[in-house]
């Protein structure tokens, strides 16, 4: 069982010892940055502190060291990331503070995601993702696409305002299995029952699993409308969809 | 105590015959559309249909106040932000994906800003309501704070690193933007309205408690001193983290979200300042049925909370039952209660 002294790093044990409080998932993220190596605990712990030029200078000379894409992606960014999600979730830090980390997460991601794109990595699954009809928000469903394509998922991202035709010719295009959906107004979260809806009429239904978030959402909303499943955040986004395509968490 | 008598005296926190009903932000539904023969997007540039949409909340649903800015996008618009008008089942939205500024020098607000359509369109509205109602019913105008017009203007993810990035810079931006709040505060004060709900969304979504006093607490005291009206803050989500600040503004009252126990609210408010609010809308008036909806406003009633109403602008689709049930269910609790 690995312990917080495993971990070189004296700021990511700081951070660990302070925020991360349900057993499961400190066991979770001690044994991803035991792991990790010193340099992508460092990066890790720069991406924690939204130091985005930090980040990508670290990433780069990681890469040319010889580190992999796929090592740096997992044990430097996603696993820091996983960290930041939690303290979103538990109001330690907030979306100001998530933006800055993602931001820091894009700087290094934008000399992975080459490699990966190259390297012909076969995705876990396709999935489609918008905000719905009437919202133009789109801040906590860029953060769950972020952490979609770091897991492995390959997304194809509509955008806001996203009307049910458009969610559905998007499904048949691509032939994705799994669709999610964000809302940050009450106005608009109905816009999710309507585009369900409109899969039901088209006899789509059976064929997609369909998630839903954003602020206002909640389970009991989720359950009303017929979707699939709920995520509160990004990380919770990822586990999601995980576990409606049947992959390994 | 009529409708007016009644708003104003709770916005006071002075006593009432029974709690009224009030709609700060927004009440207008596709029903209500067609009772009024008044459509989305129209009834938001047009005064005449604009006035005659907002009054069905009195006429129709017996809510004690009338609320005719139905969005949040008036001063946006005339500050020369794009806005996607919709249609008659959507709201209108301004495309905070094409910000207009990126530094505090860009903002500057036009000399004739108080003339653009969009701003006589609100101060029109409210003159043809005041006629027909005279002083029967609370008129209720509506003003956006300064981080919502940052959000706007700057776009949501610009502004809110931007917060985090330059505080000094952040800071200016808001000062130089809370002169368009004022401005069109006041006009609607001379106007005729009797009370402004001022949205700023630092919400509880977004920013924490520790963020609300950092920027925004000393503004909108500020908002209290110079704007000589009762004004009611709207901010979504859960709040309890600053409604310990928002109490001491100065403001007459907060419009809060579902999110927020009443009773846990009432507890950290006190009598600082009155709470307006706050029937779920997506779950309950939007999804469910009139019981779900009265069951709401008694713990609202229970709690002490001194206005009822929906915790925010409610769907478009939302069924005229359920919002006739809160006047309904006011009442009944009333009837219940008598001393």
């Amino acid at each position: 069982m690995p312990e917080l002294a495993d971990i070189q790093n004296e700021f990511l044990r700081q951070e660990i010892a302070d925020y991360i409080e349900r057993p499961d998932e400190r066991a979770r993220i001690l044994a991803s940055f035991v792991k990790a190596s010193a340099p992508m605990q460092t990066i890790a712990a720069a991406l924690i502190e939204g130091k985005n030029k930090v980040v990508d200078q670290l990433t780069r000379e990681a890469l040319e060291a010889g580190t992999s894409a796929l090592e740096v992606m997992d044990d430097g960014l996603i696993s820091a990331m996983a960290i930041v999600g939690i303290k979103f979730r538990e109001n330690f830090i907030f979306v100001p503070e998530v933006l800055s980390c993602a931001r820091a997460m894009k700087a290094g991601m934008a000399h992975i995601e080459p490699i990966l794109s190259a390297s012909g990595i076969e995705p876990i699954a396709k999935v489609i993702m918008g905000t719905v009809k009437g919202d133009l928000h789109d801040i906590g469903k860029n953060l769950c696409i972020m952490m979609l394509r770091g897991a492995g998922f390959e997304v194809i991202d509509l955008g806001v305002d996203t009307s049910p035709d458009r969610f559905l010719e998007a499904v048949e295009t691509h032939e994705a299995p799994l669709l999610g959906m964000s809302a940050l107004l009450t106005t608009t979260m109905p816009n999710m029952g309507r585009t369900i809806e409109a899969f039901i009429d088209a006899d789509l239904r059976d064929k997609v699993k369909i998630m839903v978030g954003g602020a206002p959402v909640t389970q009991d909303f989720a359950d009303e409308m017929g979707a699939d499943g709920y995520g509160k955040d990004a990380v919770a986004c990822v586990a999601l969809a995980k576990k409606l395509v049947g992959a390994a968490a | 105590m009529n409708s007016r008598e009644r708003v104003l005296a709770a916005l006071r926190r002075e006593p009432v015959d029974r709690t009224p009903v009030c709609n700060p932000t927004s009440v207008a539904t596709v029903e209500l559309m067609d009772l009024s023969d008044s459509y989305f997007p129209d009834a938001n540039r047009d005064p005449e249909r604009m006035a005659r949409l907002a009054a069905t909340s009195y006429t129709e649903l017996g809510f004690d106040s009338i609320m005719p800015v139905f969005s949040i996008i008036q001063e946006s618009s005339a500050l020369g932000c794009k806005i996607q008008w919709e249609q008659k089942d959507n709201w209108p939205t301004v495309r905070m994906r094409e910000p207009i500024y990126t530094e505090p020098d860009d903002i500057r607000i036009p000399p004739d800003f108080l003339q653009h359509p969009d701003l006589q369109c609100v101060l029109n509205a409210i003159r043809i309501l005041r006629k027909e109602y005279g002083n029967e019913v609370a008129i209720i105008g509506k003003t956006m704070g300064p981080w919502s017009l940052g959000y706007h203007c700057f776009g949501v993810e610009p502004f809110l690193l931007m917060s985090l990035d330059d505080e000094g810079k952040t800071k200016l931006c808001l000062d130089r933007l809370k002169e368009v709040t004022i401005q069109f505060g006041l006009a609607q004060l001379e106007a005729g309205a009797d009370a402004l709900t001022l949205p700023d969304h630092a919400t509880g979504d977004l920013v924490s408690g520790e963020y609300y006093a950092r920027y925004l607490r000393d503004m909108h005291i500020e908002f209290a001193q110079r704007l000589p009206i009762p004004l009611i803050l709207h901010i979504c989500g859960r709040t309890v983290d600053r409604m310990g600040y928002i109490a001491e503004t100065g403001m007459a009252a907060f419009h809060y979200d579902s999110k927020n126990d009443p009773a846990e609210s009432m507890a950290i408010v006190k009598d600082r300042i009155a709470l307006v609010g706050n029937i779920n809308n997506p779950e309950t008036l939007f999804s469910k049925g009139p019981e779900e909806v009265r069951r709401e406003v008694y713990r609202n009633l229970d709690a002490g909370v001194n206005l009822v109403g929906p915790e925010c602008a409610i769907p478009l689709q939302t069924t005229i039952e359920n919002l006739k049930e809160i006047p309904l269910a006011v009442r009944d609790w009333h009837k219940e209660h008598v001393q």
